[in-house]
């Protein structure tokens, strides 16, 4: 059994070193989500993952992943902890450099903005106000379950403990836009701001922790964490 | 023959004696600058270059007149006059007669007989009476030209004759022998402006020459010697205000001019005249002004030699010698002069500032987007003021058959000496859109100042048009062949929605879109198949009533037809534009379209947030996104949705496409 044991822990290494995601060691219920499908399915030690598989664990579950060096962009492979109850994205198990991070913070004005059309191109003109939506349905439709989002905030904690700083900080916005109720809780704005301001974003920073300070029903010793914290960076 | 009062030159020789009048150089601007060969522009002196007459406007007239200062000076003469004219655009014609244009000298000489004292005084004369001129402009900035310059010489001497009036009584009669001959010359010029700011010419003075017979050979000592010259000539404007200029001749004479604009209209003008042959080196000055006022143009020069010796209007007769004459309006015996002169621009000379440097096309005319042109500019004309004041510059473009008139630019405003390029924008007629293949049409292009109705210039450029069906290959040119609004999309599309009326009405409405959508694609999908460009060029699309008609088409056509067939229904689109760094070739497009659902409510369009896309729609309003690849549209909305899902968080997340600029998003509507 022992003999079994460090042979399989010698190949899930040498794929490691190969350069993919390794499952290391798993407990409890854990599962992967491929590429973009919607299909949760249980993951077994030694199984190679995707960059762009999402990673799950229950409530009493924990894994151990290896990453190569190739993909977590650092000198050496990593082995990064997942604990209970936290959804991770292979992909954001990497080190962005500050450009890189830079380029993605971009890449959302730039995806949220288009292409704009140059002043001397053809601008087809449309109706500012549309008129005639549909109010036939009497179908409410509910907002998205936050507890979805608590899984992936918690994932971002922990690319934060293991010093993916950029790609928190990115999946910490991404969960707040999906999940508006979780970006009202202090604790989740502050490891994003946290984030950037490790990735060395400090004008990023600033920005979040301004506006973690307007956030209602935060405490005076929250206030004053986060001033204490913008009077650092503003030095 | 009377002498000239202007100038009075007397040669003495011990008891006999000559006189001598050198008449004027034709031209004040010319003899205020010396060096005019390579700014001759028009007829005045233009025997200096005849091939300058190409920049004659239409026609162009010029008279002078000139007095000699000093010794033997007297009052204004008329010095001749010159006319040209421009025709078929690049060809001109000059005559000039300039009957002051003489050289008399006087040998005085007598003899006594039985105590009387009789004048023998022998006059010479030379005049330069006549040139004819005939230029050609070979391309913009080459033209040659040829000229005749007529030269008299007219020898008159006094004889007496004794004549037996009776036996016993004798006569002296006096008998006037007189002796002219004339010679023609032919001379060739060439101007070329290399830049410009820059002009040179050349010129061979004399190449050919014809004689007459008709003056004995004991004149020989008289006759003015000819010798082949040629002559190189400069211009330079370092600054629209200031031309200078230079000129050489083989006959060891050259001269330096320049000329200021101190402000519009008004020239001052100076030069300085060289000979290499007699001392002092720098033998004459040049000074003068011009006025312009509309069309006329007046010169006023005076010049100054430094040697004034010779000039008085009496030399010894030892002095005098023929062979030092090379130019009858420059020569050693010339006095100080001042000139007038008058031009006038007749006919078709209106001021044209502006001038074509050069026209580009920017590229060919898609007649998928031919709206487009009226904004985006399918070329560009350099155009250059060539006049002395700033002007405001518009071109025009127009295209026979396929434009219902020229498309004017907006005036641009453009600096004397200044080059600008103004864009080309061309508003095209719905028959752009029946041409079924490439073809090549000739444009006409004009320019003009914007206060003036008939154009400055015009010039010829060829524009590539395409077949209709034909795509640049760019999202945005693709963005054109999407038509929500055609009746044949429109019918198409509310058909399927009547026909899935009942599945739209279970479902909530902020995910009307969705259903919509997916009902429209599987419906739109139902039937179709892929058939790869009829002509196998990859830049062929389907217009959508095409596709819904035959059913058929690849995977840009099914797109455009989908796109247009959900934009109809009220549907944002997207082309989400894909080109692989250094892997051009395997550059892909596939659609966006936009649920309407906002991301708070994600998790009812998918549970993975990987299958779409967050963004702002035109609105500001962040909505959900959903690409769909378009080459499997074919098995359903849901396989397009997969790979299309697949493909942006490839490209766009992992590859961080969109943020480095390979990956790009074009709303379509």
């Amino acid at each position: 059994m022992t003999k079994a044991l460090v042979v399989a822990a010698f190949l899930v290494a040498a794929r490691a070193w190969a350069g993919d995601i390794v499952v290391q060691a798993i407990q409890g219920d854990v599962s992967v989500r491929h590429g973009v499908t919607e299909v949760w399915t249980k993951v077994a030690v030694g199984d190679v993952l995707r960059p762009d598989d999402t990673m799950k664990t229950g409530r009493k579950g924990s894994a151990v992943i290896a990453v190569p060096a190739s993909q977590a962009g650092s000198a050496a492979a990593r082995r990064v902890v997942l604990p209970s109850e936290v959804i991770v994205d292979m992909s954001d198990v990497r080190d962005l450099s500050q450009e890189e991070l830079m380029l993605k913070l971009t890449m959302e004005k730039v995806r949220s903005s288009s292409y704009q059309w140059k002043s001397d191109e053809l601008q087809i003109p449309s109706a500012d106000v549309v008129h005639g939506a549909d109010r036939s349905s009497t179908q409410v439709l509910t907002m998205s379950d936050p507890s979805t989002g608590v899984l992936q905030i918690n994932g971002a904690r922990v690319l934060y403990n293991n010093g993916f700083f950029a790609t928190c900080a990115l999946k910490g916005m991404e969960v707040f836009r999906l999940y508006p109720p979780l970006a009202k809780e202090f604790r989740n704005r502050l490891l994003v701001a946290e984030a950037l301001e490790k990735a060395h974003l400090r004008g990023e920073a600033l920005n979040e922790y301004s506006a973690i300070a307007r956030l209602d029903g935060i405490t005076p010793d929250q206030q004053t964490l986060v001033h204490n914290r913008m009077e650092t960076l503003r030095k | 023959m009377p002498l000239s009062r202007s100038v009075v030159l007397l040669i003495l020789a011990g008891m006999a004696g000559s006189t001598a009048c050198a008449q004027a150089i034709f031209a004040p601007r010319a003899s205020a600058l010396g060096a005019y060969a390579a700014l001759v522009q028009d007829v005045r002196g233009f025997t200096a270059n005849p091939a300058g007459l190409t920049g004659m406007k239409d026609w162009d007239l010029y008279t002078t007149t000139y007095t000699t200062t000093g010794p033997g000076g007297g009052g204004f003469v008329f010095s001749g006059f010159g006319i040209g004219k421009r025709f078929f655009d690049n060809h001109a014609l000059a005559l000039q007669y300039s009957p002051g244009t003489t050289l008399d000298v006087v040998q005085r000489a007598s003899f006594r007989i039985a105590g009387l004292s009789l004048a023998t005084n022998r006059q010479i004369s030379y005049i330069e009476p006549l040139a004819a001129a005939y230029a050609v402009r070979v391309t913009d900035r080459l033209a040659f030209g040829v000229q005749g310059r007529m030269q008299t010489e007219k020898i008159t001497d006094p004889q007496y004759a004794i004549q037996q009036v009776t036996d016993s009584l004798n006569a002296i009669v006096p008998l006037q022998q007189q002796y002219s001959r004339d010679t023609w010359f032919g001379d060739i010029a060439v101007s070329w402006k290399p830049a410009e700011n820059v002009s040179l010419s050349a010129l061979g003075r004399g190449l050919v020459r014809s004689t007459s017979r008709g003056i004995p050979s004991k004149f020989d000592t008289l006759a003015l010697t000819y010798t082949r010259a040629f002559e190189l000539a400069a211009g330079w404007s370092p600054a629209p205000p200031v031309l200078l200029s230079l000129q050489a001749s083989t006959a060891k004479r050259g001269a330096l001019g320049a000329e200021w604009n101190p402000v519009a209209d008004l020239s001052v003008r100076c030069g300085f005249y060289a000979d290499g042959g007699l001392p002092p080196f720098i033998d004459a000055v040049g000074f003068g002004l011009g006025y312009r006022y509309l069309f006329f143009e007046a010169d006023a020069s005076y010049v100054r030699f430094t040697n004034q010796s010779v000039r008085g209007g009496t030399v010894a007769s030892a002095s005098f010698d023929p062979s030092l004459i090379k130019d009858l309006g420059m020569n050693p015996f010339t006095g100080n002069r001042a000139s007038v002169s008058l031009r006038a621009m007749l006919g078709n000379i209106r001021e044209a500032p502006v001038r074509i440097e050069g026209v580009e096309m920017l590229g060919s005319v898609y007649p998928s987007a031919f709206q487009a042109m009226a904004y985006r500019p399918v070329g560009r004309v350099r155009v250059r003021n060539t006049s002395r004041r700033p002007v405001s510059a518009r071109a025009s473009i127009y295209v026979d058959r396929l434009m219902d008139r020229p498309s004017q630019s907006q005036p641009v405003s453009v600096q004397p000496g200044e080059s600008v390029d103004i864009p080309l924008t061309a508003v095209f007629n719905d028959r752009v859109k029946d041409v079924p293949a490439v073809t090549i049409r000739e444009a006409t292009v004009t320019v003009s100042s914007a206060s003036e109705d008939a154009y400055d210039e015009h010039a010829q450029a060829r524009v590539l048009i395409h077949g209709r069906n034909d795509w640049d290959g760019t999202p945005e040119g693709l963005r054109y062949f999407v038509t929500p609004d055609d009746p044949d999309v429109i019918r198409s599309a509310r058909a399927i929605m009547l026909a899935g009326k009942d599945s739209l009405a279970r479902v909530p409405a902020e995910l009307g879109q969705l259903r919509r959508a997916k009902l429209l694609c599987d419906a739109f999908t139902g039937g179709l198949v892929y058939v790869k460009d009829p002509r196998h060029l990859t830049e062929f699309v389907q217009y959508s009533p095409e596709t819904l008609r035959s059913r058929t088409g690849d995977c840009t056509d099914l797109t455009v037809c989908f796109s247009s067939l959900l934009n109809s229904i009220g549907i944002s689109t997207a082309f989400v534009d894909v080109v692989p760094p250094r892997m051009p070739e395997k550059a892909h497009m596939y659609l966006l379209f936009d649920t309407g659902v906002s991301p708070a409510y994600g998790d009812h369009v998918s549970s993975n947030p990987k299958r779409y896309i967050m963004r702002k729609s035109r609105s500001g309003r962040e909505t959900i996104w959903i690409p769909l690849e378009t080459t499997a549209i074919t098995h359903g909305f849901d396989r397009a949705w997969t790979d299309g899902a697949q493909e942006y968080f490839d490209s766009v997340e992992l590859g961080l496409g969109l943020a480095s600029g390979w990956v790009r998003i074009v709303d379509v509507y």
